[in-house]
């Protein structure tokens, strides 16, 4: 009893072990070698630098334009998470509070979108983001990114001012305020979580898309970080420790961000899957 | 509040314009297309179900359909598997749980692009770690081009997307939060082992939530374009070609935009059919017992 007790706390450690080598490890790696020499990693791929020297992350700067990306990758994660959330929150609350005639087929029709593979809408929107001229634009990829987030922000959003009292706002309405009014003074200060909760999803979102960014643009000034890779794949061999600092630079952020919204990313994530 | 109605449309308009562009248009676009012959600069012609016809005499296309397929299957067998046990594992909220739950969603949520890159060099046979751990543990000189070699190139594939069982682990430890624990103690007063306890009186409970999560793997596994576009871009010659890699490059690469949306409203379709299909199934499970 003891024995097996013990062995099978074991097996449950090493399972637990590996999934944990397979998710942290290659990180780590990869952090390491950005600080290595390309002979130092070329000699010895398991080796610890010899010197923690930022000269590959200045080096990453001048192959491909990064800061140029880095500006554009901002502009687009703030602007296409702030427009989802005032286009999303604002329908969100009008279908929470509001009866009209199609109101579940409204909600059906919008929520069946999360289950679509969106890479199926790679040439369509090609063709859409070209006809509107917003081809090579930051704009384009705004548009098309608050697109996307709909679905889960509408479940996050709509879930939540569900759960709100009704009667907080129709003492505003009394007191003569209009729904925009009520709105932005009641609605949104206590919805204050679930507007975090979908904001983070979609930064990510805006941040980590790479297939649509690679379509939706062409030249230098419009391309967000994700692409930035691209530099060094086309250039393989050129400078590897360029490549891996190329790749932290991308990934960084993202981590800063997870750790301080960690709780919640975990419950967006919940939330938007479970709706499917 | 009935007078509301002008702003109440005020209120969704803005949704609905964004919803009607970037889905609705978009998608009968791609249904409306996929009938036609229709490449770059050139003006599109009703052609029927020649599209379709041409996509099943593609070897590329049988190959990218029969690799989504089997990426499918897997993802939603061993890593809806793998998610499940790590969640009945870290479920015992035992003081580490949440440092491993962590650490598992670091994968999910960096840039899937990044990712593949990451992977890229890991499997390198001249700079990755991966040969190098090998040989340092066997015998050495173990020299595998693991992404290049066509032995290797679709399992290693596979295995860039295992972290991505995290996000069922995340799912399911929410789902277990819900199950009142009197049912465990009632259960262990019985006598019932920890073993007998998931297997017997958790998993049933979870059925719902693996339906749910099945779903999510297969739509998840249909998706997926960064990590093979980053790493093999679908070879070598066409081991790993998927879907919507097939889609990205007879639409960008051919510039055969018919064949293209015939190629994803076939995607789309196989989605809707095996979303039905598993809901079906987890449904008939319920009605046996």
């Amino acid at each position: 009893m003891n024995i097996g007790k013990i062995s099978l706390a074991i097996v449950k450690y090493i399972f637990l072990s590996i999934f944990l080598v397979i998710s942290i490890v290659p990180l780590i790696w990869v952090f390491l070698s950005s600080f290595k020499t390309n002979p130092e990693i070329l000699a010895a791929p398991l080796s610890i630098p010899e010197q923690f020297k930022l000269t590959n992350y200045k080096d990453a700067f001048e192959i491909a334009p990064m800061a140029t990306f880095y500006v554009n990758s901002i502009f687009v994660s703030i602007i296409g998470t702030f427009s989802n959330l005032v286009i999303i929150g604002m329908a969100s609350y009008a279908i929470s509070r509001f009866d009209f005639k199609g109101k579940r087929a409204l909600i059906a029709l919008l929520s069946v979108s999360l289950l679509l593979p969106v890479t199926a809408l790679l040439q369509p929107l090609f063709m859409t983001i070209n006809k509107i001229g917003l081809y090579d634009s930051l704009w384009g990829l705004i548009l098309v990114y608050a697109g996307f987030g709909i679905p889960v922000s509408l479940y996050i959003l709509r879930s939540y001012f569900l759960t709100i009292p009704e009667e907080l706002e129709e003492a505003a309405y009394l007191d003569g305020a209009g729904i925009i009014r009520t709105f932005v003074r009641i609605i949104i200060p206590i919805s204050k979580p679930a507007f975090a909760t979908a904001g983070v999803l979609q930064f990510l979102l805006c941040w980590n898309e790479f297939q649509f960014a690679l379509v939706l643009t062409t030249g230098n000034d419009s391309r967000t970080l994700p692409l930035a890779l691209s530099y060094f794949t086309s250039l393989f061999s050129a400078n590897y420790g360029a490549m891996f600092a190329a790749t932290m630079l991308i990934i960084i952020p993202t981590i800063i961000v997870y750790i301080f919204t960690q709780e919640q990313v975990i419950s967006g994530l919940v939330a938007g899957s479970v709706k499917g | 509040m009935k007078a509301k109605k002008r702003h109440l449309l005020l209120f969704i308009l803005p949704a609905l314009l964004l919803f009607a562009v970037v889905f609705v248009y978009a998608t009968s676009l791609m249904f409306g297309t996929s009938f036609y012959e229709w490449r770059l600069a050139s003006k599109a012609s009703f052609v029927g179900f020649d599209n379709f016809v041409e996509l099943f005499q593609d070897r590329n296309f049988n190959k990218a359909v029969s690799n989504t397929l089997i990426w499918v299957t897997l993802q939603c067998t061993i890593h809806v598997g793998f998610g499940v046990i790590i969640a009945l594992i870290l479920a015992k909220k035992e003081f580490y749980w949440k440092f491993f739950r962590t650490a598992y969603m670091i994968p999910v949520i960096i840039s899937p692009a990044a990712l593949g890159m990451l992977y890229l060099c890991l499997f390198n046979p001249k700079i990755g770690i991966v040969n190098s751990v090998i040989n340092a543990i066997g015998p050495g000189g173990f020299n595998q081009n693991w992404f290049f070699d066509y032995s290797t190139a679709f399992f290693t594939v596979t295995m860039t997307w295992l972290p991505y069982a995290a996000v069922i682990t995340v799912i399911v430890m929410a789902e277990m939060a819900s199950i009142p624990s009197s049912i465990f103690e009632s259960a262990k007063v019985d006598g019932a082992n920890e073993f007998q306890i998931n297997m017997l009186i958790v998993l049933p409970m979870l059925r719902n939530i693996i339906g749910t999560c099945i779903i999510l793997a297969a739509t998840g596994a249909m998706k997926n374009f960064d990590l093979i576009f980053m790493t093999t871009n679908g070879g070598p010659g066409n081991t790993t070609m998927n879907l919507p890699l097939y889609i990205y490059k007879t639409a960008m690469m051919d510039n055969n935009y018919g064949l293209a949306n015939a190629a994803s409203t076939f995607l789309v379709v196989l989605g809707f059919v095996i979303i039905f299909v598993v809901t079906k199934i987890s449904k008939l499970g319920k009605q046996v017992d």
